[in-house]
């Protein structure tokens, strides 16, 4: 061995024989991986006090017998000396008895004291104690971790690592939200038909808020509805996401604020409201919006307040052929029993469902004057041409 | 022109120490040369100056004198000081431990290894020059930003111990030890592993080679590490380990001389004197490569790999002690590395080196 490859051989044969005797199991398995567990344990164990001394005295204490004038010797070796002794005894005999009574009451005290004294100790000991210096380690450990970060400079540097994710959160975040080039008023003016006609298509809606002030219009618009419940004597505010048709609605005198709905709306005193419209609203929503917009209106509406809610109708097949995606913001179609079955857990009551729009008449199947067909032809209309809307009304 | 040397504590048989004494010696041929520590162990206090006394530095043009600064540790008082300074420095770097050892066991003692880091960070500009006494130690140096490092070895000498005799009781009972005696030298800290040298041990006197002694030569610093050790001890049966504290130099010859091989499962060494003694005394060297270790131990020792693991180090033992041929070859490397461990030129390295800074 005079190489320094030599050295490398010795190694490398040392790594072959460890490996041989550890396949022939002459090392146990996992050995080197126990034997570290085990000293970490070690390392990490605290233990308790010793208290065998008090408990060695407590014992002597409990092994004491009780107080007794028998036990006072009365032999002497005085001649005469005992009978003396007797005679004393017998002479002082209640006086004793009544001074030994009074040391065993105030030894009776005196152990129960003790015992007391002795749990108290072992209870601070035992728990108390090893509990705050597994405390004290915690927080050193916690402390020495905070030490361990280089002073100074790792503090900006993480902040700026924080910062830039995140921008890039942000942007991301950007990136998601759908922002049309077009605003919502060409779109509206494009495919949701004149303000007559959407008047004249809700006017009987507006009906079912009488009595009802005040209502809150989530994605109000322009604020059409708004305006029907004021001809019907009902007050009402209205909040519109998009700014430009909220900022319309209010130049027609409407109390309309620019924002989110459901923030809005999380905002309101309990049972401040008397009716809570959303036409139009709830397809947009994301299931948990919806389940949020249900427990809100819950909470918010005061008993016998009324919620109006329209949408589009997913049973009928037509909706999706012409409407439903027509407008690319729609998230999914709500379907009219689970809708009900969210306000009726909420606590609604009166629920009822107001089929609407059906399609035009030409477009649905025509009878042709065959039974058979025609009953065919009924079951194909149900499915494909039915109503495009549905309104849920509901009751607190 | 004075040089002065400053450390934090001074205590006797720490290698700090015992460089710091030599290298005064060396100075004071040349001038004045005084020793100063933040903690000076009493047995020293003829010998070495405490902080607080440092007017004594008082010199007519401080600017030409020079301090070296002995750094193992962090301590705010010292840095304080070395900052407050108008004197030339040199930093001498013995290495700082690393911390994350030592947090479960003292928080505070690695808090201060910690900041010895930092504070030797800060030094980087203000010293002329910086001396490491290994390669290891001077790429850590560089990595802190020095600009000027210079290795020179440590100054120790590994001969020291010879012809020093232990208590006649203690070689009677090195004479009634039986089977072969497994020696390390170290203070037990965490990163010198006596947890794993205890491991190894357990593997080979239970599956390789019995009986067997282990002798682990060191003070105790920190309580809870020694606790845990003599825990594990005797969790593990071992009733032929020795963990003897602190020792004397004729006591540390005694183990020496009777031991069959010289282990240590450090993690982490700026250069380790005892396997170069244990060399000096032909006893072959069991290390793991980590740190200076492969400089100080060159091919003179059986050096495994990091990874390996206390089976591992149990195997080499029982080879190096059962194995004539191999015995024989590492003993007689062992003393050709210690003779080219030359004091001489260690010394006369270092004084050139400050020197230069002097100039």
């Amino acid at each position: 061995m005079a190489e320094a490859e030599e050295v490398e051989e010795l190694l490398e044969e040392l790594r072959r024989t460890v490996e041989a005797r550890r396949a022939q199991g002459f090392y146990p398995a996992g050995l080197e991986d126990d034997l570290s567990a085990h000293f970490r344990r070690i390392v990490m164990h605290r233990s308790a006090p010793d208290l065998s001394r008090l408990d060695a005295s407590m014992e002597r204490l409990r092994a004491v017998p009780g107080l007794s004038p028998d036990r006072i010797p009365s032999d002497s070796g005085v001649p005469g000396g005992p009978a003396l002794h007797r005679g004393l005894a017998r002479l002082l005999g209640r006086q004793t008895q009544g001074i030994l009574e009074q040391v065993e009451e105030l030894a009776a005290a005196l152990r129960a004291v003790a015992d007391e004294l002795s749990w108290a100790v072992r209870q601070a000991s035992t728990h108390v104690h090893t509990d705050l210096i597994a405390q004290i380690d915690t927080l050193q450990d916690r402390l020495s971790a905070l030490e361990r970060q280089p002073a100074g400079d790792a503090g900006p540097m993480a902040l700026a690592e924080l910062s830039r994710r995140l921008e890039r959160l942000e942007t991301a975040e950007e990136a998601r939200k759908f922002r049309p080039s077009y605003s919502a008023d060409d779109f509206e003016s494009a495919f949701r038909g004149s303000e007559y006609d959407l008047k004249s298509r809700y006017r009987d809606l507006a009906a079912r808020l009488l009595d009802c002030s005040p209502v809150l219009d989530i994605g109000c618009g322009r604020g059409e509805f708004m305006e029907l419940l004021a001809e019907e004597g009902v007050t009402s505010s209205g909040i519109e996401l998009d700014e430009e048709l909220a900022e319309a609605g209010r130049q027609r005198g409407l109390d309309i604020s620019p924002g989110d709905g459901l923030r809005d709306l999380a905002t309101r005193a309990d049972q401040s409201l008397g009716g809570l419209v959303l036409i139009q609203v709830v397809e947009h929503l994301t299931a948990p919006e919806l389940l949020n917009l249900v427990s809100l209106a819950a909470d918010k509406l005061r008993p016998g307040g009324r919620a109006v809610i329209e949408t589009v109708n997913p049973q009928s097949l037509y909706v999706f052929a012409r409407a439903f995606y027509l407008d690319p913001t729609h998230d999914r179609p709500v379907h009219p029993g689970y809708l009900t079955f969210l306000f009726r857990q909420a606590g609604f009551t009166g629920i009822e469902i107001d089929w609407r729009s059906p399609p035009p008449a030409e477009e649905v199947l025509q009878p042709v004057g065959e039974p058979g067909a025609d009953a065919n032809y009924e079951r194909l209309n149900q499915l494909l041409f039915g109503p495009q809307d549905y309104a849920l009304i509901a009751t607190r | 022109m004075q040089i002065n040397q400053v450390m934090v504590s001074a205590r006797p048989g720490d290698a700090v120490t015992t460089s710091a004494l030599e290298l005064r010696g060396l100075l004071r041929r040349i001038g004045r040369s005084e020793i100063f520590a933040r903690y000076v162990h009493e047995s020293l206090h003829h010998d070495v100056w405490e902080l607080k006394d440092s007017d004594w530095l008082a010199s007519e043009s401080p600017e030409d004198d020079m301090i070296v600064f002995h750094a193992s540790i962090g301590e705010p008082a010292v840095d304080a000081f070395l900052a407050g300074r108008p004197e030339r420095l040199v930093v001498y770097y013995h290495n700082i431990s690393p911390p994350e050892l030592f947090y479960e066991y003292d928080p505070n003692l690695a808090g201060l290894l910690e900041s010895g880091r930092r504070e030797l960070v800060r030094l980087a500009d203000r010293a002329t020059m910086a001396v490491a006494v290994s390669e290891y130690n001077a790429a850590e140096l560089t990595a802190m930003g020095y600009r000027n490092v210079r290795v020179s070895p440590l100054i120790t000498d590994p001969q020291r111990l010879a012809g020093l005799e232990p208590p006649p009781a203690m070689q009677q009972w090195l004479g009634a030890l039986e089977g072969p005696v497994i020696v390390f030298v170290g203070q037990l800290l965490p990163h010198k592993r006596p947890d794993f040298l205890l491991e190894s041990f357990h593997v080979l006197t239970t599956y390789l080679q019995r009986p067997a002694t282990l002798v682990l030569v060191g003070n105790h610093r920190l309580s809870r590490l020694s606790k845990a050790l003599g825990d594990l001890t005797r969790e593990l049966n071992l009733d032929r380990v020795i963990m003897t504290g602190a020792v004397t130099d004729p006591e540390l010859a005694g183990w020496y001389g009777r031991a069959d091989a010289f282990v240590t499962a450090s993690e982490h060494e700026g250069f380790c004197v005892p396997p170069l003694e244990a060399m000096a005394h032909d006893v072959p060297v069991v290390a793991r490569r980590f740190a200076a270790l492969p400089e100080t131990i060159g091919d003179a020792g059986v050096l495994l790999d990091p990874e390996s693991g206390p089976v591992q180090m149990a195997e080499a033992i029982f080879r190096v002690l059962t194995d004539a041929a191999l015995r024989a070859e590492l003993i007689e490397r062992g003393r050709r590395r210690v003779r080219a461990y030359d004091a001489l030129a260690a010394r006369t390295s270092l004084l050139r080196h400050l020197v230069e800074a002097a100039a």
